[in-house]
């Protein structure tokens, strides 16, 4: 159930734009390097095409699919894929080596809801994750689409579930370093905009959620609503200002952050997969 | 000329838009008419620049005179810095005669005899400001050009907006030197501090329009109410709450423009207050938290929180005494005694 943190460290502290992503057809395990392959010609063929990717840079593409094992919730879950890009730029000698610019994965953390129901030869990866130059998401994510016949939308995270992940992450339990929990708000409609940044001591949050939970291992809607009430009446309270009628845009703890478009920052591998088990099940929601 | 004075006249023309440059060099006044006549105005940057440093050089032009090329491009550009505001304060109540020629001598042997390797340029503007530039050396190394700190005293007030290098330490010597220098005997960081260098003079100099007090409520104007609706069918929802906040604004805000500023910053070390029956956090620690505010004019997006049903009116006066307090980073503490709801900041 613990992800080997070797292998998974490449995914923290990066931050990475979120897709759901409907289930894929036909795709089978075994032919990991033929896809490689396959993709690695239609996106040479793509920039042959003059869809070049950046202007003025002559890179050489090579693809790399690999399993992460480790990567799932239960048994039910296919193990994570993931997609690597690197570059060698040309004339090279045999010795440079490759360097990565462009990672995508796909996982499924205690994704049961969707695989359970799905027909045969249909495989189950519903979030997808990248970091790096939107134009190679979309290549990766346009192959994707045709080979597997799936559908990949953007991911936003509304307030309320942004909300769900700072009382769950302050209440995480904390190195002597941990960073603060950061509340960050908007205010629309303004003649000129207006961003709120509210950052509490990571202990005195963590001391309010302990407060606030009544059941340990468990988090009702009620909870996170006192939770969060209690930090806005602290906030009017000073400021008279309601917080609640702003729009909640990001959320920072020492865990992971979360930004409404859609983008996280894992922080702490320990938390790596409640994180991703939270994410699976937006990205399900968003699917179904 | 030097190769490195060379390079740095070449990276300052850089900096300045094309359509500017002309105008950035007559200000200068170190290149002739007839050699200003000579630059090919609409070629790219990288040329002119070459250019620009060619007749540099056929004047011989040294570190003194493009230190103040430096200074005229952030007269112009201030906005691009960071301004903080500090306050000198004297001893006794003698109003001293400036004498400008004394003030720079100081200056200069005050820093030198702390920082052998220092470049000192001062350029005085028509609003009675001195700008001063220092560039930063150490004992073994030449001043980095590319790092200055840039100084705006007002010779007839206690007022000083700082602009610092990169290099930390060199703000106590900066502080130093300018006490010594204008007869001072002390200096104190207001917690000041905003891009707008006009706007940061218009909050300590009083020049905004302040809180006034109206004894009889004015007739609606401004843009902050709709206009009036012709329709009598058409009712308007709480027009007498909309009358209010917009008369409490006016008294807090004044009529006029608010002095721009950036954001302001609040380090909260107050008690966290709870209604008993919710059963939550009861300590008797503060609940540290630091607040926040940005906006490209900050001021003017509080100004409409109100009405906009974001927050009460009266605003909070932690977010109203930013002008006349002349901060915008505060640290808040519980106010002991009596009235446990209202806060102190030192």
């Amino acid at each position: 159930e613990k992800a080997d943190p070797q292998k998974t460290a490449f995914l923290l502290r990066k931050a990475w734009t979120l897709y759901s992503v409907t289930p894929m057809y036909g795709f089978r395990r075994a032919r990991l390097r033929d896809y490689a392959r396959l993709l690695g010609a239609f996106i040479a063929a793509e920039k042959h095409k003059g869809l070049a990717v950046e202007v003025g840079v002559e890179l050489d593409i090579k693809v790399a699919l690999s399993s992460l094992a480790d990567i799932r919730g239960s048994e039910l879950d296919q193990a994570a894929l993931l997609v690597q890009l690197s570059s060698r730029s040309q004339g090279s000698s045999r010795n440079s080596e490759d360097k990565p610019v462009w990672w995508g994965w796909f996982c499924s953390v205690f994704g049961d809801e969707l695989s359970e129901n799905v027909p045969e030869h249909f495989t189950c990866l519903p979030l997808f994750l990248s970091h790096g130059a939107e134009s190679y998401t979309a290549l990766v994510g346009s192959w994707f689409q045709k080979t597997f016949d799936c559908c990949f939308r953007r991911l936003a995270i509304s307030p309320l579930n942004l909300s769900w992940m700072v009382a769950m992450w302050a209440g995480c339990k904390l190195d002597r370093a941990a960073s603060a929990v950061e509340l960050v708000f908007s205010v629309p409609r303004l003649a000129q905009p207006l961003d709120i940044s509210y950052a509490i001591h990571p202990e005195d949050a963590k001391a309010l959620w302990d407060t606030v939970q009544k059941t340990p291992g468990e988090i009702t809607q009620e909870e996170v609503d006192v939770f969060m009430d209690c930090l806005y009446a602290h906030f009017h309270r000073h400021f008279k200002i309601h917080l609640s009628a702003a729009k909640l845009v990001k959320v920072s703890t020492a865990i992971a952050s979360a930004h409404c478009d859609g983008i996280v920052k894992i922080l702490h591998s320990q938390y790596l997969p409640g994180v991703l088990m939270l994410l699976t099940e937006l990205a399900i929601s968003q699917i179904q | 000329m030097d190769e490195t004075v060379a390079e740095y006249i070449r990276r300052t023309v850089l900096k300045i838009p094309r359509d500017e440059i002309k105008m950035m060099l007559q200000k200068w006044g170190f290149l002739s008419e007839a050699q200003l006549q000579t630059l090919n105005f609409h070629q790219i940057k990288d040329n002119i620049s070459q250019e620009v440093v060619q007749l540099c050089e056929e004047n011989s032009a040294d570190i003194k005179q493009a230190a103040v090329l430096d200074i005229i491009y952030n007269h112009i550009y201030q906005n691009k810095r960071m301004w903080s505001v500090y306050q000198m304060k004297r001893s006794g109540e003698e109003l001293e005669y400036f004498d400008i020629t004394d003030f720079k001598k100081k200056f200069k042997r005050r820093l030198r005899s702390a920082l052998k390797n220092v470049t000192i340029t001062f350029k005085e503007y028509e609003d009675n400001a001195i700008w001063i530039r220092v560039a930063w050396g150490t004992p073994h190394k030449k001043p980095n050009q590319y790092k200055p700190s840039y100084v705006v005293y007002h010779s007839q007030t206690p007022y000083v907006f700082i602009s610092s290098s990169v290099l930390k330490s060199t703000l106590p010597l900066l502080c130093q030197a300018l006490i010594v220098a204008s007869n001072y005997h002390d200096i104190r960081d207001m917690e000041l501090r905003s891009h707008s260098l006009n706007s940061l003079k218009d909050i300590v100099f009083k020049r905004y329009s302040q809180n006034f007090q109206t004894c009889t409520p004015k007739p609606l104007q401004g843009g902050n109410v709709e206009p009036e609706i012709a329709d009598i069918r058409i009712v308007e929802e709480n027009r007498s709450e909309k009358e209010r906040i917009h008369r409490l604004n006016q008294e807090v805000f004044g009529s006029g423009p608010q002095p721009k500023l950036e954001f302001a910053q609040y380090r909260l070390e107050t008690m966290f207050k709870s209604d008993p029956k919710m059963d939550v956090l009861d300590k008797k620690e503060p609940f540290r938290c630091l607040v926040k505010f940005s906006s490209p004019h900050l001021l003017e997006s509080l100004k409409f929180l109100a009405p906009a049903g974001m927050a009460d009116a009266p605003l909070s006066p932690l977010l109203t005494c930013i002008p006349h307090k002349a901060r915008n980073y505060f640290k808040i503490r519980e106010k002991k005694g009596l009235y446990p709801e209202s806060f102190v900041s030192p």
